[in-house]
């Protein structure tokens, strides 16, 4: 896809990913800086951005966190420069504090913030509505509905921003990032945005007095809102019934009003602009309407909005919406609320069904670690080790692929989960009641670039106040859960250069922790580490080195062929019970349900043999490969 | 019932868990730390060995004594009774090794092991770093490093099941308290004979009295501070006029008050009524014949408890390896008592 990104074919119609159309809208708009942390669904949008960023002569990164990234972007503003910064929801959380004061503060050249929400959290611990955050921050935020919208108003948005000298938030959603849509390019401009020197007397602060400034700018913004082409109207002239909607409500609304043919007898009023909202154009619809359907994902935000512009003007309006606050919207659900709104009935739907006429169904997965994936190894020693315990320790998780293992994937491997850098200071917090009758051991865990992403103010923090906790780091040298980005620890930047790489045990050091590095796949050392670790008072760090499993396939070499021997295998037989399949559960350990001995799914295995030393038969036998 | 749910919720929780270590050693569900019985993982099978050869779970163990002794022969106080003698090794070097009282478990281990009558032993000892551990015997060197009682009972079992899969011995003796000995029984009378992990290949059973056993953690804090940190090499409980437990180290011997080491009793050897390991080809303990300490305090008392058990305490007296003194009038009287007190005790408790 990258030759579309930086061909200059205006008027080609490409098929684009929704992240696609970001990345290429930025293009548009001649942007001069990137930066971005990792977070599904807008995860790719910054390493496209690198890839072509020498290219199209602009700098782009990966930051060690959203702040970091938002901050970023504001010193390039202060420099004239276009900037975009990239994150998902809880990104947004983590940079509200730059985000609040940058509005306070205005900026310079445009500051455009993509924010990816994900309803229904299909790659998230939760689900949350950045839309809210709008208007708590004073900040303008918009909203595209189609792939070509999403392209389109980046460079709007750009010059939005520079217009009225305040940074504009972007708002996405999984079903935009990751969906795709036919997308005509724009042209690429010949040069990047202009740098400009940094005047003497030029400032950007959050100052209070410029409170007043700050809303001025929305009252002018939300009077060019009110013929902005992002908000559409479809239906009659005066409609009885209005539906108002955002984002993905748009195209299920369209297609639910065709399939249920009451295109004549309602009316759909899709926004682009969130916040400030067109108050006027919106007021024009309803004062016309007795029935308003409004159709969003996840929070009331439009509904409270709108039932309140409904209250300034006296409308006497009967409002609905889908039921729920939870989770994405579906096509299903649009059009039982259109037919609710509308009496017209519901067509017969065409279900795939197979030979018998049964529905056919999908088959369940399981939220599980990779084969081979060295967390499945670290979390049954630790599982192992806690229980070890007189009472059983406690074990706090943290955000990254071992998310998972408070699940079965990790042996139900810890109890509570925040966000993202939270486990140490719940950890730190536990850690200091064990002088006060907490009489058992505490345990945390995070990845690596979860470590430099926020772990770190929090191990110094414990480790100033030395708490009595034990902190794993779990060093795969990936951030693996979004897709392999560049960290501090990788020794690579976005745009593919080399630098020296930020040593892990180096920093735990120098914040006075006392460190032990261990090999997860090495069960026996690495069990007994465990387990005397947890006898020493105060904060240990135990790094657990061993790459990601899909790390190393990616890089290649030859792998070891795992079998089981059926003549050694136990099976479910006492003394075993399926262990490998069923306890230790790698996707590489299957079972033959024919002969009812274990079997190697010769596909998933990576060769890591880890399944050969926890066999208790000795039947799991490893040949070839490299030698480690 | 899952069988690990069985054994967690009808043993483990409710503190019957003697720590013997029958659960463990033959699956990768089980396993032990610091004298505690632990489940790392849930088995789904209901039927499990864990479950079977548990000394804790309920069983019928008049059944599983006639299945393996004359019941002409037994004494309501004491289980099955052949002989009573007051012995000890020969050989000094034994007794002033680390062996306990007379050290006739280490002369008999170490006769039995160089004339065939067992071509290997299990026995509870240390482990390299010298925690209580299940020794796995092979020579006569490995079976007197383990010499010595332990009060801290390690889940010496896990070894013997360990030792039995492997079958590559087959006449593994095995050295055992009371607790351990009655799920060696329960092994041997193979209760899932299709599932016996080669129950066959066990040999004698050397039975050791018990009075209990000391919680771990609690023993090591006593030991600990009565001695300053020192390596303990031998431990003894005295008779009872004495109230006292001793630690001895490479400085001496240190005794401290029986008040002190009583809590650390483990709960589940307040329940147990077996004081002289009735389960077993014969049974030894420190000699109490009412000869005064300073006499007894060097010997064993030994009760032969089956033919097997008589033919190597022959064998080992007419070797010389052991030796005897009459045993006084009364000897037995003292047992009867002594261990009749115990099954009171236990009855009142569960």
């Amino acid at each position: 896809m990258e030759w579309t990104l930086t061909a200059n074919e205006p008027g080609k119609v490409c098929l684009m990913q929704g992240n696609e159309a970001i990345v290429r809208g930025a293009l548009e708009a001649g942007i001069n800086f990137a930066s971005s942390y990792p977070g599904s669904p807008s995860s790719q949008v910054l390493g496209m951005l690198g890839n072509v960023a020498e290219e199209r002569g602009f700098y782009a990164q990966w930051a060690t966190n959203e702040i970091s990234a938002l901050q970023g972007c504001m010193g390039a503003s202060f420099a004239n420069a276009r900037a975009i910064c990239i994150m998902k929801q809880n990104g947004l959380l983590v940079s509200a504090d730059a985000l609040f004061c940058g509005v306070q503060g205005g900026v310079k050249g445009g500051l455009v913030l993509i924010t990816s929400d994900d309803p229904d959290a299909h790659s998230s611990t939760n689900e949350f509505d950045s839309r809210n955050f709008a208007p708590a921050a004073e900040a303008i935020m918009l909203e595209p509905m189609t792939m070509q919208e999403t392209k389109d108003m980046i460079p709007y948005a750009f010059e939005l921003s520079e217009r009225h000298h305040q940074l504009v938030i972007v708002r996405v959603t999984t079903r935009i990032c990751h969906g795709r849509g036919n997308v005509v390019l724009g042209e690429l401009p010949e040069k990047a945005h202009p740098i400009q020197a940094v005047d003497e007397w030029d400032r950007m602060n959050c100052v209070c007095y410029e409170h007043q400034a700050t809303l001025n700018k929305l009252k002018a913004v939300q009077e060019e809102f009110e013929n902005c082409p992002f908000n559409t109207y479809q239906g009659p002239e005066k409609a009885e019934k209005l539906i108002i909607t955002s984002g993905t409500g748009k195209l299920y609304a369209k297609e639910a009003i065709s399939r249920l043919g009451v295109a004549e007898n309602v009316g759909l009023l899709a926004l682009g602009t969130l916040w400030p909202l067109p108050e006027k154009t919106i007021t024009s619809y309803m004062k016309e309407a007795k029935e308003v359907l409004v159709l969003e994902e996840v929070d009331p935000y439009l509904m409270t909005q709108v039932e309140a512009i409904a209250g300034r003007y006296g409308l006497n309006i009967k409002f609905s919406d889908r039921g729920t606050n939870v989770g994405e919207l579906s096509p299903d659900e649009v059009l039982k609320a259109i037919s609710a709104l509308t009496g017209a009935a519901i067509p017969e739907k065409r279900v795939k069904q197979n030979e018998q006429g049964e529905k056919e169904p999908l088959i369940r997965r399981e939220l599980t670690f990779c084969a081979g994936c060295p967390h499945r190894a670290t979390f049954y020693l630790l599982k192992k080790a806690l229980r070890s315990e007189k009472i059983p320790g406690i074990s706090i998780g943290d955000i990254g692929c071992y998310f998972m293992a408070g699940g079965e994937a990790g042996f139900f491997g810890y109890q509570v989960c925040n966000a993202m850098g939270s486990g140490i200071n719940v950890a730190q917090g536990l850690g200091q009641l064990t002088s006060y009758g907490l009489n058992q051991k505490v345990v945390t865990m995070c990845g690596d670039s979860t470590f430099f992403h926020t772990v770190m103010p929090g191990l110094l923090n414990a480790s100033y106040h030395n708490s009595d906790m034990l902190m794993i780091v779990l060093d795969n040298s990936a951030t693996a859960m979004t897709g392999f980005q560049p960290h501090p620890g990788t020794g690579i930047t976005a745009m593919g250069k080399t630098v020296e790489p930020m040593s892990i045990e180096a920093i735990c050091l120098a914040m006075g922790c006392s460190v032990t590095i261990a090999d997860p796949f090495d069960i026996e050392n690495t069990q007994q580490i465990l387990l005397d670790l947890l006898q020493q008072k105060g904060l240990k760090v135990l790094i657990m080195k061993q790459p990601c499993a899909t790390l190393k396939s990616k890089q290649g070499g030859p792998k070891k062929t795992v079998r089981v021997n059926p003549d050694k295998c136990l099976g479910d037989g006492c003394g075993c019970d399926k262990f490998c399949s069923r306890v230790w559960g790698c996707p590489g350990n299957s079972w033959d349900f024919e002969n009812g001995k274990a079997v190697i799914d010769p596909v998933s295995c990576v060769g890591c043999g880890v399944c050969a030393k926890l066999c208790p038969a000795g039947a799991i036998e490893v040949e070839g490969g490299a030698e480690e | 019932m899952l069988s690990t749910f069985a054994l967690d919720t009808q043993v483990i929780k409710k503190g019957l868990c003697t720590g013997c270590g029958a659960c463990q050693g033959m699956c990768p569900y089980w396993g032990s730390k610091d004298g505690r019985t632990i489940c790392y993982f849930d088995c789904e099978r209901h039927d499990g060995r864990c479950q079977a050869f548990c000394p804790s779970m309920p069983t019928d163990y008049k059944a599983l004594r006639e299945k393996f002794f004359d019941p002409a022969s037994v004494i309501p106080e004491m289980g099955p009774f052949k002989a009573l003698y007051v012995v000890r090794a020969a050989d000094a070097s034994i007794r002033e090794g680390g062996a306990q009282h007379g050290g006739t478990v280490t002369a008999l281990l170490e006769f039995a092991m160089k004339n065939g009558f067992m071509d290997a032993a299990v026995l509870g000892g240390e482990d390299e770093k010298g925690n209580p551990a299940g020794v796995f015997a092979t020579t006569v060197e490995e079976v007197r490093k383990a010499s010595g009682s332990k009060f801290k009972i390690p889940p010496t079992l896990a070894t013997l099941n360990k030792a039995l899969a492997a079958d590559e011995y087959q006449k593994i003796g095995v050295v055992a308290t009371p607790c351990k000995a009655k799920a060696v029984y329960k092994m041997k009378s193979k209760p899932l004979p299709e599932r016996d992990n080669n129950a066959d290949n066990i040999g004698l059973v050397i039975g050791l009295f018990c009075g209990w056993g000391l919680e771990w953690d609690g023993l090591t804090e006593l030991s600990a501070k009565t001695t300053g940190g020192e390596k303990v090499s031998h431990s003894d409980i005295l008779p009872s006029k004495y109230h006292s437990m001793e630690f001895t180290t490479t400085s001496g011997t240190k005794s401290v008050d029986l008040d002190e080491v009583l809590p650390l009793v483990r709960d589940v050897c307040k329940t147990c009524d077996d004081m002289t390991c009735e389960f077993a080809d014969l049974s030894v303990g420190g000699a109490r014949t009412g000869d005064g300490w300073d006499v007894d305090k060097g010997w064993n008392q030994v009760i032969i408890r089956s033919e097997k058990g008589e033919e190597l305490f022959k064998a080992a007296l007419e070797a010389g390896v052991i030796e005897i003194r009459k045993t006084p009038e009364g000897a037995l009287e003292k047992i009867k008592v002594a261990s009749a007190n115990k099954k009171e005790k236990a009855k009142e408790i569960s």
